[in-house]
């Protein structure tokens, strides 16, 4: 006995300092090749970054990139919390509210556009010497096309009492959540100072509401279990749930479209601005943006090359200029009320 | 270097000191402090907490929910102890083999397998509604209920396996004669059996309670956005809203309810140690 | 007197009936999930239903390209394995310490030792945070695993001292007896005969690392992505069927650790 507990011994002594030995490997593969982090927004964004954007990087470069799943506010969390020291993340993405906050606090440096290849054809309103905007996102309603049969047509739609038990909402921590807060504020007729008017609209609203998703995973999951058949919801994340066969339409209420910017930025102070460069010209590069333009992805492009098509004509605009009637947010003034509104609607939703 | 046991307990002990107690002391001074980086002591923080009915219902509604799954769980918990205790060598390994598989088993994936299984159009709404047991289906995910039930699944490995330890060190004897003086199965388990495994029983209840109240992942996962417990107020407050100090306060707050209630147990399960 | 035992017979039998029914859902109740994401797993649609409409390997394929997700799960396996190592050395010395000693002192230690399993591992998380934050320190691997062995050692400790605790205070008399150092005694004697509790303990220790997410949420960040929180976000934030792929390798990989774990140190035994 004593002769086999000593080869086992041995055996797992050997073991032991095979898997330590083992354990330096990756760092020093990874030191090799070079990695950048990037970060990446939920849903549509995630996905056609990791499809189209990765492989188009890693073919550029190659380099590899590991895109993080954090949303704006977030990201603005963490680069504050390690102020003074590296970033913990080389590549930023925002969507317009955080930009102002970033460009505040000296999170971003400027985009160096003298070398950057695509900067030039972007449309000038996409043009930014923080980032370069690469795409748009539209808010709207989205209902179940097997158990609504009429679409809705206006925002107000949502608190009919046939949808009683079948509305869906979404947590603010999201920009989709504080988007349709502003946008029901301002249709109910309160303004940037006083969300008392959208506040009261939410507390009718609520008992008929089924679901609250958390996060936009679980609202997905909402949407795929057929939980909830009319909610707001973003234009992008409606097609790519289509495409994944989950039974989702949007339309633009009568009140018009209302969104957003969202950019790509190179965080301050981090010791990859090469790639990071890098990264985002393929982010705003022709072929890439065609290529994310298809569904089910349908990423507004902006760069001036690519002509719109697809789903986006037949539901947004259908020439760039209609892009630009697309009404925007007042994010100087929203932005510093973002936490007390988080807290407040938690408060009201609570059961 | 002499070999007792002193200077043996040493290195974990510093270990311990250097990454344990010293975080957490730094934790507690931070709640004090109004901002961080001021070096100010203060007790706005947990005066904000308990003078706000928003905190303290979510503080409460997580102790709540701990001693809702852990029922559960040693409803359930204790008939499984129960029949491995009883069971054949070999069965007894296949048991407990299972009963440890779910929680050596990534939570994030058991708790995802739970959104499959609890969904609208998940497995036990498929269920129900075949069997006719209801006409609509359960409204279970997103709900306190979901929650309860997930928890109990993820945590009652925990509850199973110091009530099978006690179980199985329970002298069968006491069992053949409380038997032989009359006494029905029924009898024997509330006055015999019951009484003697509650160490075990305790021990099972108190590992289970603290994992339930700080099971984050299941929590929220399977809470949503309207069920907010204590750990994902945390993380909002720490992550979210980078509320460092405020965060330290709920954590601080959150750790000595968690020993409050641990202790409780405790002092009432020595009661039990004269039976041992 | 014929009457009273056919009573007393149903009573048994009520008694063993209603338990087995318990016990029988509960373990179906126990059982049945993991099931469940394994076979779902092996859909071919986009979507997660049970039970899936066709079946296909195609979202385990797509985890061939997912290197995100191989980094995420390789960083998880050099933390868990960092931790069992200095969790079985620092944690078998202290159980030596704790089944020998009733000294005061060791027993606060042993209360200690065990804390993490009691507290909220979030809150120790976001402590460990503060603390490195506050030496000037960013989080890093060598911090994450310092953190997770203080969650991991109690498993260590737990199975270390109840075989401790079986052992025989004769045998080891006996070796010194015969002239053995204390050292000697405990390479030759106490090591070989506690070994399968250690492993146990080492076993229970490196899959609570590498399932660890309260102390990872925090002292993990972008750079040093581990599995879990990989998981984590995915399903925060897409309806993707390749996390259920990915829940698939690890249920399977569990499964096969856990038979090799009762094999080679009678896991399910030490666990008694």
């Amino acid at each position: 006995m004593s002769h086999t507990t000593r080869m086992t011994r041995r055996e797992l002594l050997a073991a032991a300092a095979g898997l330590g030995a083992a354990a330096w490997l990756p760092r020093i593969a990874l030191a090799q090749a070079g990695t950048l982090v990037a970060a990446t927004f939920p849903g549509t964004w995630n996905e056609a970054q990791r499809t189209i954007l990765k492989p188009a990087f890693q073919k550029a470069t190659g380099a590899s990139v590991t895109q993080s799943i954090i949303l704006g506010t977030d990201q603005v969390s963490r680069l504050v919390a390690a102020k003074g020291n590296a970033p913990p993340f080389d590549v930023a993405i925002f969507d317009s509210p955080q930009v102002l906050d970033a460009v505040k606090q000296g999170l971003i440096s400027e985009f160096p556009v003298a070398k950057s290849v695509n900067y030039k054809d972007l449309l000038p309103p996409f043009q930014d010497k923080w980032g370069p905007k690469i795409s748009m996102q539209v808010i709207g309603i989205a209902y179940n096309p097997k158990r609504v049969k009429t679409p809705p047509t206006k925002w107000s739609d949502l608190w009919d009492p046939k949808y009683k038990g079948r509305v869906g909402l979404t947590a603010l921590n999201s920009q989709l959540g504080i988007a349709f807060l502003a946008e029901l504020n301002r249709l109910r007729g309160g303004t940037v100072e006083n969300f008392d008017p959208a506040f009261k609209a939410l507390r009718e609203l609520l008992p008929s509401v089924n679901a609250i998703g958390a996060n936009l995973g679980a609202y997905a999951t909402l949407w795929q279990q057929e939980q909830i058949d009319i909610a707001p919801y973003n234009f992008n994340f409606v097609q790519t749930l289509k495409g994944k066969g989950v039974p989702v339409e949007f339309v633009v209420p009568e009140s018009g479209a209302a969104g957003w910017d969202t950019s790509l930025h190179i965080v301050a102070n981090t010791t990859n601005a090469e790639l990071a460069l890098k990264y985002i010209d393929l982010a705003i590069d022709a072929t890439v943006q065609a290529a994310m333009m298809e569904p089910p992805y349908d990423v507004i492009p902006t760069n001036r090359k690519v002509a719109l098509a697809g789903a986006i004509t037949q539901t947004l605009a259908k020439t760039p200029a209609d892009l630009g009637k697309i009404r925007g947010f007042d994010w100087a003034k929203l932005n510093p009320q973002r936490g007390e509104l988080i807290e407040r609607f938690n408060r009201e939703i609570r059961t | 270097m002499k070999f007792n046991a002193s200077t043996m307990v040493l290195p974990l002990a510093a270990l311990f000191v250097a990454c344990f107690i010293a975080p957490l002391s730094v934790l507690m001074a931070l709640s004090f402090a109004s901002e961080q980086g001021a070096g100010d002591f203060t007790l706005k923080h947990y005066l904000v907490f308990f003078g706000d009915r928003f905190h303290l219902s979510i503080l409460v509604d997580t102790l709540m929910l701990g001693v809702k799954a852990t029922l559960v769980c040693l409803a359930f918990g204790f008939p499984i102890a129960w029949l491995c205790a009883r069971a054949h060598a070999r069965w007894q390994s296949v048991l407990i083999f299972l009963v440890i598989l779910p929680i050596l088993t990534s939570v994030v994936v058991r708790t995802f397998s739970w959104i499959v299984i609890l969904g609208r159009q998940g497995v036990l709404n498929q269920i129900v509604l075949a069997l006719g047991l209801s006409d609509e289906p359960l409204r279970l995910l997103f709900t306190q209920t979901g929650v309860i039930i997930v928890l109990a699944q993820v945590q009652m490995p925990l509850m199973v396996l110091p009530i099978l330890t006690v179980l199985s060190k329970i002298d069968p004897n006491l069992g053949d004669a409380s038997r032989a003086l009359g006494a029905g199965e029924w009898r024997t388990l509330w006055r015999v059996t019951l009484p003697l495994s509650m160490p075990g029983i305790l021990a099972g209840g108190i590992l289970t309670y603290a994992a339930c109240i700080t099971a984050f992942v299941t929590q929220t996962l399977i809470g949503g956005a309207r069920l907010i417990y204590m750990p994902l107020h945390i993380y909002q407050q720490a992550v979210g809203a980078n509320n460092w100090p405020f965060a330290a306060a709920i954590s601080v707050i959150f750790m000595v309810a968690v020993l409050v209630v641990v202790g409780l147990l405790n002092a009432y399960g020595r009661r039990f140690e004269r039976y041992a | 007197m014929p009457r009273p035992r056919t009573a007393i017979d149903l009573e048994a039998w009520s008694l063993r009936l209603i338990f087995g029914l318990l016990a029988a859902v509960a373990m179906v109740f126990l059982v049945a999930p993991t099931l469940i994401v394994l076979v779902t797993s092996f859909t071919d649609s986009e979507s997660l239903k049970f039970p899936p409409d066709g079946y296909s390997l195609r979202w385990y394929v797509a985890l061939l390209d997912a290197d995100q997700m191989q980094r995420a799960a390789w960083t998880s396996l050099v933390v868990a394995v960092w931790t069992t190592l200095i969790c079985v050395v620092f944690g078998t010395l202290a159980s030596i310490a704790l089944a020998r000693s009733r000294r005061p002192w060791i027993r606060a230690c042993d209360v200690l030792f065990m804390s993490p399993l009691l507290l909220p591992a979030l809150a120790f998380g976001f402590a460990a945070l503060i603390y490195i934050n506050q030496l000037g320190f960013r989080p890093s691997l060598s911090f994450l695993v310092l953190g997770h062995v203080i969650v991991c050692v109690p498993f260590v400790l737990r199975t270390t001292v109840a075989a401790l605790s079986q052992l025989d205070p004769d045998l080891l008399d006996a070796s010194r007896s015969l002239g053995a150092s204390e050292f000697t005694t405990f390479r030759r004697v106490t090591l070989p005969l506690i070994a399968k509790g250690i492993a146990a303990g080492a076993f229970l220790a490196f899959m609570a690392s590498f399932d660890n997410v309260p102390v990872s949420l925090f002292l993990a960040d972008e750079r040093t992505e581990v599995l879990p929180i990989h998981l984590w976000q995915q399903i925060e934030s897409n309806l993707d069927v390749r996390t259920a792929a990915v829940s698939g390798v690890i249920v399977i990989l569990t499964l096969a650790l856990m038979v090799i774990a009762e094999r080679v140190a009678g896991l399910t035994r030490q666990l008694r």
